[in-house]
């Protein structure tokens, strides 16, 4: 399947999968071992990726959050990533896809500016979240935030569904008038 | 949808445990059906993908489709709760209890904490409490001391012993003077007759000599009578030999300037 889909199969009994694209290997690595460490009660599953589309002869459980992760001092990241988006059905933008920029903490070395990241994220109406990975107690919270987002998207939180928790962190502010 | 794995971990009897188990397996059975006739459904439906251009347009429609379907959902919904039977109550119970008692443990070791350390307290101040007592203690004696001693001082008592002081000074002045008499009269005697004087060469009045011991009684008196100017004039009653005696033996001094005028030598500066 060269197309990711939210809902393709059953879902494991309290698993939560989620998905981790970027082209910074260590930092997805780094951010995914932060996730395995905190406290949950459904099981975690991490997958990580360089680019869509997955290969589709692993075996994989279906995937209930999409993160993909962009750095915003190489403009290939940013590239890698919009290529992605084109794999990925429509259906899993209700509240599943999440953009992550990190890297906006040395403003000297960044190539994408942020109005770029967050008309992005305005065209795919998906939450855009900043975080320095390479700072441990800031990729710690951000662990933490996406391990309760993905329980929500999984389901895991009665209650709350993902489309809720899209219309929860829907931002007010969208790309000045001159962007769009 | 929410999932719900319920299953009790408890250890009551087995037959009642059996019961509620399996209407609950039975329960999670019928969900799953449910779950798998949707999931049919689901892969009937196609995929989308997205473009720049009608990303934000279509991705608003479908939320608003999708919204809509929750919010009727929500509303159709009616509150389910697992069914209350007797072990699942015990259970719940059981759970409840369990974590009361937790609380109060922990309270418990709070309180006991907090006591040994009221008392370490307690203990401390009242041995701070003791040592002032002792303190106060030893200054209380200390100043009873000093107060006894302040009072024993009368005016009378030192007037009296000043007094006996003055009586002994003057008794011992009296036992020298009188030695003192008794000393010259036995060793310096006046001249006698016996002297054989020649009337007619020595123009000897008829004055009377006084003794050793009454000049030295004159020039006493006027060393402490007249102390810028105690000399005395050699009177004729004076006997020369007796003179030159004082003056040779450093008892007496001349006026420097005046041959005729004597003094008694300070010994007591």
């Amino acid at each position: 399947m060269s197309v990711l889909r939210p809902l393709d199969k059953l879902p494991r009994l309290n698993t939560a999968t989620i998905l981790l694209v970027g082209t910074e290997d260590a930092l997805l690595q780094q951010l995914a071992d932060s996730m395995l460490k905190e406290d949950c009660a459904s099981e975690l599953k991490v997958h990580l990726a360089k680019s869509l589309p997955l290969p589709s002869s692993v075996n994989r459980p279906r995937i209930d959050l999409i993160v993909f992760v962009v750095n915003l001092h190489s403009k290939y990241s940013l590239q890698n990533t919009e290529e992605s988006l084109h794999h990925v059905d429509a259906s899993f933008f209700l509240g599943k896809v999440c953009f992550l920029a990190t890297g906006a903490g040395r403003e000297s070395h960044c190539s994408i500016h942020r109005h770029t990241m967050v008309k992005l994220a305005h065209t795919y109406q998906s939450p855009l979240l900043y975080c320095d990975l390479e700072v441990e107690g800031f990729r710690a919270t951000m662990a933490q935030r996406l391990v309760r987002m993905l329980q929500m998207c999984a389901g895991h939180v009665p209650g709350v569904s993902a489309l809720n928790l899209l219309s929860l962190l829907r931002s007010s502010e969208g790309p000045s008038l001159e962007d769009m | 949808m929410n999932q719900q794995d319920l299953d009790p971990d408890s250890t009551t009897d087995v037959g009642d445990v059996t019961n509620t188990e399996e209407e609950l397996i039975r329960e999670c059975e019928e969900m799953w059906k449910d779950m798998e006739e949707c999931q049919n459904k689901l892969s009937l439906t196609g995929t989308e993908t997205l473009t720049d251009v009608n990303a934000k347009l279509s991705l608003l429609i479908m939320q608003v489709k999708c919204l809509t379907a929750e919010l009727s959902q929500w509303q159709k919904k009616k509150p389910e709760i697992i069914p209350l039977t007797e072990d699942v109550l015990l259970t719940l119970g059981k759970e409840e209890f369990q974590k009361l008692r937790h609380d109060l443990e922990m309270v418990l070791s709070t309180m006991e904490s907090k006591n040994e350390k009221l008392k370490e307290d307690l203990e401390r101040e009242q041995r701070w409490l003791d040592e002032q007592q002792q303190i106060m203690e030893s200054l209380n004696v200390l100043h009873n001391e000093l107060k006894n001693k302040v009072e024993t001082f009368s005016e009378s008592r030192v007037f009296k012993e000043l007094k006996t002081k003055l009586l002994n000074v003057k008794e011992y002045k009296e036992k020298l003077l009188s030695t003192l008499g008794e000393f010259l009269e036995g060793h310096f005697p006046l001249p006698d007759g016996s002297v054989k004087k020649k009337k007619k060469n020595i123009q000897e009045s008829t004055i009377q000599l006084i003794t050793l011991h009454e000049m030295l009684e004159i020039l006493i008196n006027r060393l402490f009578d007249v102390p810028h100017d105690p000399y005395v004039k050699i009177s004729d009653s004076f006997w020369p030999p007796y003179v030159e005696l004082l003056l040779r033996n450093g008892i007496a001094l001349r006026h420097p300037e005046d041959p005729t005028r004597i003094r008694l030598e300070a010994f007591h500066q």
